[in-house]
């Protein structure tokens, strides 16, 4: 019989040592890091509401079988790896092993014991399901979430006339307490809601509208993510949940319905006000004015409002109305207020962040990746300097 | 003797090719060396091998995306690749690793492997194998010209509909996604249906189905799933094209189109296409554990049936892809069940691999780490995706980083992992030389670490909610620690790759300098390939083996005594064939196959740039096709009558003179019949 040019060292060699040394090393390495006390804003496994709740007491009992399962087969792989390796009396073919074809009994039973087990969690799996879905039923209030390149819009029909009151971005703000019917659509392209603290995901599909339950248990923002591929700023399509104490709420829901204060004649606002209506109004809205800046006397969205005189593929831009009373901007990636300020009350109190809205103002797509020349995203409208701090300081009026 | 004499594959017998080629163009090539024994090669052998190489050229293209992806990655805000470049890296990457390395690897070995494990010299359609190779190879070539050509396509390997459309995505890297895909397609579907003829129509007398190794089996099924699901991308594809294209709204919702029918129809492939992909490294596995235990698979029924179930079932998973696009609850329970469910016989299969090491004497070469490896890893992977079968749980996971974890720990940890064995198990077989053992060591664990570092961590990013295909992230979000161990350990993977790469070179050197044969079956193992001589000589068998047991080879070597030991019956040295037969007919080399190929990416280029590129593409597929059509067999002369007067009299030459004339006549659809009847009429070494 030829022999190959093999190593036949006894197992396990050296390098098997080294390995093994090696991942000891690595195990203990990772150990070391995961006792890190790292914010994790998004963590899947960190449930603030009854929906995620439901969640996560579906998955925490399957991780435990699939960890029970893992370790199991694992230790069999590195046992009869040990164990049965051949040693230098097998080399002459000496000692060969007993020729095992199969044994019916036992892979019957390792076909119908899996299958078991599996049988018993589904039926978990099915209530789980059937209880989230359900949720939706016992939703008091609705909010409409609608998703486009690259930012996230909230509609408010506060009175049920079916209307929308309030249209937001980037922050959704909802009550304690209470569940929350969300109608998700989309504008353009399949983009997905996902706030991992409140609930699961679910895909915004143009054409149709999907339903979701969610519930906050108690007050504090919830941070989400774009979680279906949409194209070039999938990366910076984030978005957060306000949850507030229903008095709370109510409060930022009147504050909402408020039109915005006219800024003082002759002050840089003032002028601010002007460059927006000549420039900024062509895509965004500010509810209480039309098209010009003249006052329309009424505090809600304009019924008769075109979109933007762009051709933009999500034919939406964010309405600007109360822009300050949001934590950031721009898909929620950059923040409107500077560190220190308090963002998880009603409003939020602090200094506005003006250099961070120049920033922007002097070039957007510098600051997020964007497609103007493609119709999608903010274009840079190359302002001077002058307008950049009109415009900064007529933004910030916007509370 | 005269005629054998003529054929210009002709074997070792000293007499030179003919001369004179009364048909000119139309005669066909008789290269036995050099670049043209390759290009026009209809050998599966050599198909196999260009499969290889050509898989692993895109594996080493794919590899630099992935790095580049974790470059990106490695830090926070990472300014590295633009978003834009950053999706472009991600989609092709994605593409390349199924489309480019894959399927096409899991093809080497099965074009390679599959003849010789059923005792056939040949694939049933020989010219139709090279044109398969050839037009995965411009389909590949192709769709990464899209690189030169403004950009590759950035809409994911998923490539979702609407964000696809030539609206959103105007640049042309869809439009070679779409047709370069369409391209590969066909190569697959004439590879799927080639292979399933041959093992249909060409297994050696007494190699019964159920006499077939697992890894012609898993093979086999591995082509009719392809069958069976290349023709629902293929429309989808189509239909983008023209959404594309042509201006028609297939998927445009404001035209009464629906985003979701493309999310159905690319799912209705793309999971039984996940099967594709992994079958062949179970297929693997099943070869090698059982020759390195010393012991026969633990339970062949159940890794056959197994793996039929996995097939069926395959079929009816598709939407466990779509619990988060609104289904709806009914589906999303029906396909969460049925899920859940298909794991089932996956982990017979792992614990049938783990049956067989036990009690075996586990010769721990570098090809069993792999196998042994493939089972750890893909076992991690199994799990993981039973957890997100849970559809509540899924909606929680879908789309992160647990997703990417999961489905690398089944497609590395278990298809590469896989073909990792398969290199250092058949390379002797395939090229005449041994991989050297202790580098291949350095290479399985330098792999498998690095694997465990890039991948392992990125469980732990997915449920901290790290969500895929977005091109950075911020410091505040806690992901900073495990993307730059993920992206440590993705560079391990690459110096892992580049030690294979050496390890082959290295050892090659070693063998010019100081040749050492590895013999038929340096491994002492059981299936037919093993019993003829390293390299496979170009017939394959000298004379066809009679199969009367599974295992046959192992059972002409050993017997078992009263206690089911084993004893040896007979010397390797008795039992391997010679190699040394001559004036075996084998099907003689084809220009045509690889003019046709070359048409294909023409006519691409013609659906996104200008039709004249289609024009010219369309003249290359007639001319191929005319060709093929009209190329003489290789022994013109040989008349049909002159068969029928031979055949009875059942001498060789006599067979050998009806394979050819009838190879001229009908030569496509002979080319089966030809090949099986090589195998069927036992020839023997003529003259």
């Amino acid at each position: 019989m030829s022999a190959p040019q093999v190593d036949r060292r006894s197992a396990p060699s050296r390098w098997t040592r080294r390995a093994i040394g090696l991942v000891g090393l690595l195990v203990l390495m990772i150990g070391l890091a995961s006792c890190g006390d790292e914010n994790l804003p998004l963590n899947t496994l960190d449930p603030q509401g009854p929906q995620a709740q439901e969640i996560q007491d579906l998955i925490i009992p399957v991780f435990i079988v699939a960890g029970i399962v893992f370790v199991l087969v694992e230790g069999a792989v590195l046992f009869l790896a040990l164990r049965f390796r051949r040693r230098k009396h097998h080399e002459d073919g000496n000692d060969e092993p007993v020729q095992i074809h199969g044994n019916s009994r036992l892979e019957w039973t390792w076909t119908i014991g899996p299958a078991v087990i599996l049988a018993v969690l589904a039926v978990f799996n099915i209530r789980t399901l059937w209880n989230l879905e359900d949720a939706q039923a016992d939703a008091t209030q609705h909010i409409e979430v609608v998703g486009q390149q690259w930012w996230w819009e909230f509609r408010y029909d506060v009175d049920n006339d079916g209307k929308f009151d309030i249209i937001t971005a980037n922050q959704m703000v909802m009550p304690t307490g209470v569940t929350i019917g969300l109608r998700i659509r989309s504008n353009d392209v399949i983009h997905s809601f996902w706030i991992p603290a409140l609930n699961g995901k679910k895909d915004a599909v143009p054409g149709r509208i999907h339903g979701l339950a969610i519930t906050a248990d108690k007050p504090g923002i919830y941070q989400g993510q774009c979680t279906e591929y949409c194209g070039l700023s999938h990366g910076y399509m984030r978005m957060e949940v306000k949850a507030l104490a229903p008095d709370d709420f109510d409060e930022w829901v009147d504050n909402q319905l408020e039109g915005p204060v006219e800024p003082a004649d002759g002050s840089t606002a003032a002028e601010g006000k002007e460059v927006f209506f000549s420039t900024c109004a062509s895509c965004h809205q500010i509810n209480g004015y039309d098209a010009s800046g003249e006052s329309t006397g009424s505090d809600v969205p304009d019924d008769d409002y075109q979109g933007p005189e762009i051709p933009l593929l999500s034919d939406n831009a964010p309405n600007l109305t109360h822009l300050m009373s949001r934590d950031r901007f721009a898909g929620n990636m950059f923040p409107l207020w500077e560190p220190g300020a308090e963002l998880d009350g009603v409003e939020p109190v602090g200094t506005p962040d003006a250099g961070e809205i120049a920033r922007w103002l002097r070039d957007p797509p510098a600051m997020k990746p964007m497609n103007p020349d493609q119709n999608a995203g903010m274009p840079n409208l190359n302002l001077s300097q002058e307008q950049v701090e009109q415009l900064t300081a007529f933004l910030t009026t916007l509370k | 003797m005269a005629l054998t004499a003529r054929t210009p594959l002709e074997l070792e017998s000293g007499t030179s090719a003919p001369t004179s080629r009364p048909l000119g163009v139309f005669a066909r090539p008789t290269a036995t060396t050099g670049w043209k024994s390759w290009f026009f090669s209809v050998d599966h052998k050599k198909i196999g091998i260009m499969y290889g190489v050509g898989s692993f050229f895109f594996f080493l293209v794919g590899g630099v995306e992935a790095l580049m992806i974790r470059a990106q990655l490695a830090r926070p805000d990472g300014k590295l690749l633009s978003a834009d470049l950053y999706n472009q890296v991600f989609t092709m990457h994605g593409v390349t690793m199924v489309f480019l390395v894959i399927m096409p690897m899991a093809a080497a070995f099965a074009n390679y492997l599959l003849p010789l494990q059923i005792g056939a010299r040949d694939v049933a359609f020989p010219r139709l194998n090279a044109f398969s190779f050839w037009a995965w190879l411009a389909g590949a070539l192709y769709f990464n010209t899209s690189w030169f050509l403004g950009g590759g396509a950035n809409g994911g390997w998923f490539n979702y509909a609407p964000n696809s459309g030539v609206l959103f995505s105007p640049g042309h890297g869809i439009d070679f996604y779409t047709t370069g895909l369409l391209i590969t397609g066909i190569a697959s579907t004439v590879s799927a249906v080639n292979l399933i003829v041959t093992v249909i129509n060409m297994r050696a007398p007494g190699m019964t189905w159920f006499k077939m190794p697992v890894f012609t089996w898993m093979t086999t099924i591995v082509q009719f799933l392809l069958l069976f699901s290349l023709p629902v991308i293929t429309v989808a594809l189509f239909m983008l094209t023209f959404d594309r294209r042509f201006g028609s709204n297939f998927f445009n919702a404001a035209l009464g189109g629906d985003p979701l029918l493309w999310q159905h129809l690319f799912w209705i492939f793309g999971h039984p296409e996940v099967y594709i992909l992994i079958l062949p490294a179970f297929g693997i596995a099943s070869e090698v554990i059982p020759v390195f235990s010393r012991k026969p698979i633990f339970g062949y029924p159940f890794m056959v049936f197994s793996g039929i179930a996995i097939a069926f079932m395959g079929f009816g998973v598709w939407a466990h892809h779509m619990f988060a696009s609104g289904i709806g609850p009914m589906s999303v329970m029906a396909f969460s069940l049925s899920t859940m469910f298909i794991a089932v016989p996956t982990g017979v299969k792992i614990l049938n691999w783990l049956a067989t090491m036990y009690g075996g004497r586990l010769w721990l070469t570098t090809a069993m780490l792999f196998a042994i490896g493939m089972v750890a890893m893909f076992t991690i992977g199994g799990l993981s995706g039973v957890t997100h079968a849970f559809a509540p749980a899924d909606t929680q996971q879908t789309d992160t980083y647990y997703i990417v974890a999961h489905f690398h720990y089944v497609i590395f940890g278990g298809s590469v992992m896989g073909f990792f064995a398969g290199f250092y198990y058949w390379w002797p077989k395939v090229f005449g030389y041994s991989l050297r053992e202790r580098a291949g060591k350095r290479n399985f664990w330098t792999i498998f670490v690095g694997f465990n570092l890039t991948f392992g961590p990125m469980h732990i990013l997915g449920l901290q909610g790290m969500s895929r295909r977005i091109f950075t992230y911020s410091d505040n979000q806690g992901f900073n620690t495990w993307n730059l161990v993920a992206s440590i350990g993705a560079f391990i993977i690459g110096i892992g790759t580049l030690m294979f790469l050496v390890n082959v070179w290295r050892s090659y050197r070693e063998h010019k300098r100081n040749p050492v044969d590895p013999g038929p079956d340096p491994w002492d193992a059981r299936s037919l390939e093993w019993m003829v001589q390293s390299p496979v000589p170009e017939h394959n068998f000298d004379e066809v083996p009679t199969v009367t047991e599974f295992d046959e080879y192992w059972h002409r070597k050993y017997g078992h005594d009263e206690n089911g030991r084993l004893v040896r019956i007979a010397d390797t040295e008795d039992v391997a064939q010679k190699g040394d037969a001559t004036g075996v007919h084998l099907p003689s080399p084809s220009y045509w196959p690889l003019v046709l190929a070359l048409g294909l990416p023409f006519i691409g280029y013609g659906v996104i740039y200008h039709l004249g590129w289609a024009v010219l593409g369309t003249i290359l597929v007639l001319v191929g096709v005319y060709g093929w059509i009209l190329e003489p067999s290789t022994d013109p002369d040989a008349g049909h009558h002159e068969v029928h007067d031979a055949h009875p009299a059942g001498d060789g030459s006599g067979a050998a003179a009806e394979l050819e004339s009838a190879a001229g006549e009908h030569e496509t659809t002979a080319e089966a019949a030809e090949a099986e009847r090589s195998t069927e009429t036992e020839e023997t070494p003529v003259g």
